[in-house]
């Protein structure tokens, strides 16, 4: 396994739509467990495989709960809606507003080529929906209503 | 995507469900915390500091508030309100936290709450109290003492005046003082399966920082521990969660071996454990208590400590059994009040009470006397206790026992320790928080006719 680099908003490959993942190979399992790797290296909650320059349809998200792993993901059900802040580990030093469902409810496949649901309440409902955009070549800061201005992170007693 | 969670918007989440949902500080906090069991400790802590903070002081932010807004708290929009509240607090109380962090971040927050034309409403009064932060003037305490102890202390001043009704205003200020200050929590070791060296010990090698109680040989204080059901100690059954105080009941009620007694409300099970464990196996304790949750409790507290005589019953102390009347050696009603003496244990119940909820408090402590009596032998011995401090609900409730009731006092200094002892026994002790190292409860001895 190994840490790949993030790429940064103004990269190319952020704004292109993912492929479908048609063949689970090795190629593609060796690269869910580099994005697992480096999505907990950067502490962050979900990385789409754009993210570190491949355009297949593949996430990763762990929001506290464990690594959820999606092989061409598809939202088949959402609802509610809140408006949170929310920031992404290619537009690093930014934060923004973002409206998302509260609920949503994914299909998708596994690494061993399982088709599997998951539903998320909240923060994974909302990694869910931040992952899936990146396959369409969108970032929140194209949906965001505000921007919010980023402080340090302040560690109290 | 990075993880968005905002500290300070879970901790908002809290204190709008305490003072726009009208639910229990505890209870909101369990429940949020529950959903963020992921976070680390010591974010943990932060949403509950700042939560519980907030709502604690919540009298005082407001003061402050209106000093520097020309818009009063009152006529604020709720969630702005407390917006502000919880920014105050952080401005005031926590040192470490820069003044532009918290304003921003307050910012962040009316985002959240969609007021974004409020921000710069909220922006301004924030800078205006952090500029004036270190010098704002309090209300004079000679010229205006139930102001000056109200928001000092945010205690609603009905409070301060129902005190003062009881007791002179230094009383009333050592109170205050006293449920500000955040005390060990203590515990009641069971007799029957350790001695309270070998608990002391044993706690010890668990990692747990102890001292003996104030009062009562069998009583620890707990000053450092990580999480108590994590302690084998406590797995095991040696010991009970149980304010020092409320250990008196057990005392007060000095049941024999073989006795049956009924306490009526009984959940957790604090004082029907420590009864059972007096009987040493023998006799029944009838354990009784209004809802399933509540039984629950009790029922956890009884298994855990290994008691065999206590029987556990979903029962309404409203409700007369009528197989129970003329049974009871000792009965024992710790009953529903106004909590005015555990006010600085639970941020919230100062703001949840009020002078109409305890003349309805009243009626029905008086109903549940009536049917307890009923349940004593003749001769039988009537505990009753409360957590408060309410001449009303305390001593004028005694009364109301000789004179409608038929019921005497019974001296209780023999069964009280030393150091509670007073010349003038009157039958009952009520405990004051800050004069008593225990929180502020009222305990009365009466003796059903021979």
């Amino acid at each position: 396994m190994a840490v790949r680099q993030i790429r940064q908003i103004g990269d190319e490959v952020l704004r292109k739509k993912s492929k479908e993942v048609t063949e689970i190979t090795p190629k593609v399992v060796e690269l869910i467990e580099d994005m697992i790797e480096t999505m907990y290296g950067a502490q962050g909650v979900g990385l789409a495989a754009p993210q570190v320059g491949i355009l297949k349809r593949i996430v990763v998200i762990d929001v506290g709960e464990g690594p959820i792993i999606l092989i061409n993901p598809v939202i088949i059900e959402k609802s509610g809606s809140e408006a949170a802040e929310e920031g992404c580990l290619s537009v690093l030093g930014r934060k923004g507003i973002v409206e998302r469902p509260t609920f949503v409810k994914v299909k998708a496949l596994n690494e061993d080529g399982d088709e599997v649901e998951y539903e998320g309440t909240g923060l994974l409902a909302r990694a869910f929906c931040h992952e899936i955009d990146h396959l369409e070549g969108v970032i929140y800061v194209d949906i965001m209503t505000e921007e919010v201005e980023v402080e340090e992170d302040i560690d109290e007693e | 995507m990075t993880n968005p969670i905002n500290l300070r918007a879970i901790s908002l989440n809290i204190v709008d469900d305490v003072f726009i949902n009208e639910s229990f500080s505890h209870i909101a906090i369990n429940n949020t915390l529950k959903q963020y069991q992921f976070l680390d400790k010591q974010d943990r802590a932060f949403i509950t500091k700042l939560a519980n903070g907030t709502i604690e002081k919540a009298i005082e932010l407001d003061y402050i508030i209106n000093l520097f807004s020309n818009l009063a708290t009152e006529k604020m929009k709720p969630a702005i309100l407390n917006i502000l509240r919880l920014t105050v607090y952080q401005l005031k109380y926590m040192s470490k936290i820069p003044e532009s962090a918290a304003i921003n971040e307050a910012g962040k927050l009316v985002e959240i709450r969609k007021y974004s034309g409020l921000k710069s409403f909220v922006n301004g009064v924030l800078r205006n109290v952090a500029r004036n932060i270190e010098s704002i003037e309090y209300p004079n305490e000679q010229k205006k003492p139930v102001d000056y102890l109200s928001i000092t202390y945010s205690i609603p001043k009905w409070i301060i005046e129902r005190y003062r009704k009881d007791y002179d205003y230094n009383t009333v200020k050592i109170m205050c003082e006293a449920f500000s200050k955040e005390k060990p929590i203590t515990i009641r070791c069971n007799l029957n399966k350790i001695t309270t060296n070998d608990l002391i010990n044993a706690l010890q090698e668990q990692g747990a920082v102890v001292e003996p109680g104030n009062y009562l040989p069998y009583a620890i204080k707990l000053l450092k521990y990580d999480y108590i059901d994590g302690l084998s100690s406590f797995q095991q059954g040696l010991f009970q969660v149980q304010d020092e105080s409320s250990m008196l009941i057990a005392e007060v009620a000095n049941v024999k071996k073989g006795d049956l007694v009924i306490d009526l409300c009984a959940a957790p099970g604090g004082k029907t454990s420590h009864i059972a464990e007096k009987l040493e196996g023998t006799g029944t304790v009838i354990s009784r208590d209004i809802s399933d949750t509540k039984v629950n409790l009790i029922k956890d507290t009884v298994n855990r400590l290994g008691l065999k005589n206590v029987q556990v019953e979903k029962a309404d102390a409203l409700e007369l059994d009528e197989t129970l009347i003329n049974t009871a050696d000792v009965v024992i009603a710790d009953v529903p009040c106004s909590g005015l003496g555990i006010i600085g244990k639970k941020a919230d119940i100062k703001y949840k009470t009020s002078n109409e909820q305890i003349r309805e408090l009243l009626e029905l402590q008086k109903e549940i006397l009536k049917i307890a009596v009923q349940y004593l032998k003749k001769g039988g011995i009537l505990v009753y206790s409360t957590c408060t401090i309410n001449s009303k609900e305390n001593q004028d409730n005694v009364k109301w026992c000789i004179n409608n009731l038929g019921m005497k006092v019974e001296s209780i200094s023999k069964y009280l320790p030393q150091e509670l002892q007073t010349d003038e026994d009157k039958g009952y002790i009520q405990l004051i928080p800050g004069i008593h190292a225990t929180d502020g409860l009222f305990v009365a001895r009466l003796k059903k006719d021979e």
